[in-house]
């Protein structure tokens, strides 16, 4: 199998350069005329990893993700897999899986067919194709469909028959280009955890893309969160949840507060905040480097979770708050699992304040226009610089 | 358009439910039928023979204008030619034609597209006739290619009034109907299709062989059908590219009709012509399969 030489190529380099990232790109552009769909973006991935590149659409992650899958040529910076330039490789000897946004399976064949065809195209061994190919549809839980054209499989079949296709050749690099978009949620959240699964079982490195930050979340061990063109934080999920590095991703994962204010002060990782009539306090993430732009006076944006607030009935004042406000309740929204109070809160902010309800005792207490008291902790709010 | 929705409305009150359909179907089965009376009326005459003295059709019904043709090889001559160029003619059109409608289809610049189209639509302004006599005056032994060549001192060659002179017409002829309907087969097939042959590690000669030709399939037998019958009957080029020399089956007929004014003989050669193609057709399709040529649901859709 001429599969096999690229891989000793591969470990030949890892033995001599220490381990080389799956996946890196170095001061990456792409620009047409003059707009940037990708403006220098950098970034390493690990072999094993799962990772998820998370934006609004129009941010440059499908041309991110493009751009690895060799399908477009960045105008400048560069790409490589496992320590090998993408573009050094024709398209049809790269070892990349794609999952594609439509799945682009093949109507006139069967799914088993699907599944062979990157192996005969490959050549692998014509006696080993038929196991293999058995092997993979089990491994995607499609055993027994495997003579079925594709359309007589529903989405989530077809799904599995894509994700086998792209695997069954044991690729260096799995893309999976949004395939779960067009899929409603329950299917769509079934197939998030399929793809973990499978990630996991197979230990590919994997690059994600989705604008649906719960699916970001749920799978990767990793996330980049795309806006603008620009790479805006790469984390792992809990740490990009707990730290947004600006106010865009603060808003862009979970449901987020944002007040507009001055700054007051900023003692270490502290910062004082004039916001409304109100002075509060924040964790500062207005960087070290360069303090003295942040003098007091300055505009700042502060970010509030809406699951950090807590909220109490009029009379009842929260204790365990280092601040609390009165607020009018303005709206009660019901999602099922959860409940979203939104409040006024006039000496804070021109805007509610949208707040999940987590108490369970009170559950479902507040009604449109009670009085309430809100409340939250310095280490809650996230303090960044006003221009973001 | 407001008039006329009104006038509807008032004919038509209800929309016509159910029979909505089937009635708007009436008047082109109104010309389909018309023009299966004609067959019929030919198919009449086919059975009855010219008496030579009195130039009257005989009363009596016999086969014998079906014996006369299939016993002289003068018809088989001419039902070969026609069958094998109509072969011939539906496999060159098909070959150049593909590439030309997949290029129109897939080009990304616009201008080429529309260059393309014109170029393809251009003949169709000129008709059959004018074009084959275009090609008498570029081809013909004082033509432009014979000049040119006399120029370089080559005696003049016989371009002409032969089969491949016929051939080369009727492609010609046909590319522009070949090409048309390949495209919408061609703009059925998604990018992403190829796109993911590449990724999964085929070249662009077995993204073409395993993927676009197959899912092309629909495309090509509809236009390869339609280039045969076209050919099959056609009499124009023939008529004027082959000088008559190389007669096909309708040339024959014609002459039957018009100039021995056999109509007797020239019905049973129409018959047999009807019948040729209809089974050419009949077996292409059994062969493929009526579901090759995307009528009803497609299994391109896929979800």
């Amino acid at each position: 199998m001429q599969h096999e030489l690229p891989h000793t190529v591969q470990e030949h380099a890892s033995e001599t350069f220490g381990p080389v990232p799956a996946v890196s790109a170095k001061a990456v552009n792409m620009r047409f005329g003059n707009f940037y769909a990708v403006k220098n973006a950098s970034f390493q991935l690990e072999q094993g990893r799962f990772l998820t590149i998370l934006g609004p659409s129009g941010s440059g992650k499908t041309t991110l993700l493009r751009m690895i899958a060799g399908f477009l040529t960045p105008t400048s910076g560069e790409i490589f897999i496992k320590g090998e330039a993408v573009n050094a490789v024709a398209a049809n000897k790269r070892a990349i899986g794609m999952v594609f946004q439509k799945l682009a399976l093949f109507p006139h064949m069967t799914a088993a067919e699907n599944v062979a065809f990157p192996l005969k195209m490959r050549r692998f061994d014509a006696r080993t194709i038929p196991d293999r190919v058995l092997q993979y549809l089990k491994l995607v839980r499609l055993d027994g469909l495997e003579n079925r054209r594709i359309h007589e499989l529903s989405g989530g079949q077809q799904q599995r028959v894509a994700i086998a296709r792209a695997l069954v050749f044991e690729p260096d690099l799995l893309l999976l280009d949004e395939p779960l978009a067009a899929l409603d949620r329950k299917l769509r959240e079934e197939m998030q955890l399929e793809f973990r699964r499978i990630q996991k079982e197979l230990g590919v490195t994997t690059i994600n893309v989705t604008h649906d930050q719960r699916e970001a979340l749920v799978v990767s061990d990793r996330i980049i969160v795309m806006n603008n063109a620009e790479i805006q934080q790469n984390a792992a999920p809990i740490q990009m949840y707990r730290s947004p590095e600006n106010p865009f991703v603060a808003t862009f994962i979970g449901v987020t507060n944002v007040f507009s204010g001055k700054l007051v002060k900023r003692v270490g990782d502290t910062a004082s905040v004039l916001v409304g009539e109100q002075e509060l306090s924040g964790q500062s993430r207005l960087g070290s480097s360069n303090i003295t732009r942040f003098e007091s006076g300055a505009a700042v944006k502060c970010a509030l979770r809406a699951e950090q607030i807590r909220i109490a009935r009029e009379g009842k004042p929260l204790d365990k708050t280092d601040f609390s406000f009165t607020g009018r309740i303005a709206d009660v929204i019901f999602e099922g699992e959860r409940q979203i109070y939104v409040v006024d809160v006039p000496g804070v902010s021109a805007d509610p304040i949208r707040i999940f309800h987590h108490d369970q005792d009170e559950f479902a207490t507040h009604h449109i226009g009670e009085l309430v008291h809100v409340g939250w902790n310095t280490n809650d709010m996230h303090v960044y610089a006003g221009i973001s | 358009m407001d008039a006329l929705e009104g006038v509807f409305a008032v004919a038509w009150p209800k929309g016509g439910g159910k029979l909505t359909p089937y009635l708007l179907l009436v008047p082109a089965i109104s010309v389909v039928g018309l023009l299966v009376i004609g067959l019929v009326y030919i198919g009449d005459s086919s059975l009855r023979t010219l008496d030579r003295t009195t130039f009257l059709f005989s009363e009596n019904y016999s086969l014998e204008n079906y014996r006369r043709a299939l016993s002289e090889g003068f018809t088989y001559t001419i039902i070969w030619r026609s069958l094998f160029g109509a072969f011939v003619v539906t496999i060159i059109t098909l070959i150049l034609a593909f590439p030309y409608a997949y290029m129109m289809v897939r080009t990304r610049s616009a201008l080429v597209r529309k260059a393309l189209l014109i170029a393809l639509f251009l003949p169709f302004f000129i008709g059959q006739v004018v074009r084959a006599y275009g090609w008498l005056i570029i081809l013909g032994n004082q033509g432009i290619i014979n000049d040119a060549l006399g120029l370089i001192g080559i005696e003049p060659l016989r371009l002409l009034f032969n089969y491949p002179a016929v051939i080369f017409g009727l492609v010609q002829y046909m590319l522009p109907f070949a090409v048309l309907m390949l495209a919408p087969a061609l703009t059925a097939i998604p990018e992403e299709m190829e796109a993911a042959a590449g990724s999964l590690g085929a070249d662009w000669f077995q993204t073409l062989l395993h993927v676009v030709l197959p899912m092309a399939k629909p495309g090509l037998i509809g236009s390869g059908i339609v280039v045969l019958t076209l050919t099959l009957t056609d009499f124009a080029m023939p008529a004027i590219l082959g000088g008559g020399t190389q007669d096909f089956i309708a040339n024959a007929i014609y002459d039957q009709f018009f100039r021995t004014s056999d109509q007797g003989f020239g019905s049973a050669l129409t018959i047999i012509l009807v019948a040729t193609g209809s089974l050419v057709v009949g077996i292409a399709l059994a062969t493929f399969g009526a579901g090759t040529l995307a009528l009803g649901k497609s299994e391109n859709e896929v979800r």
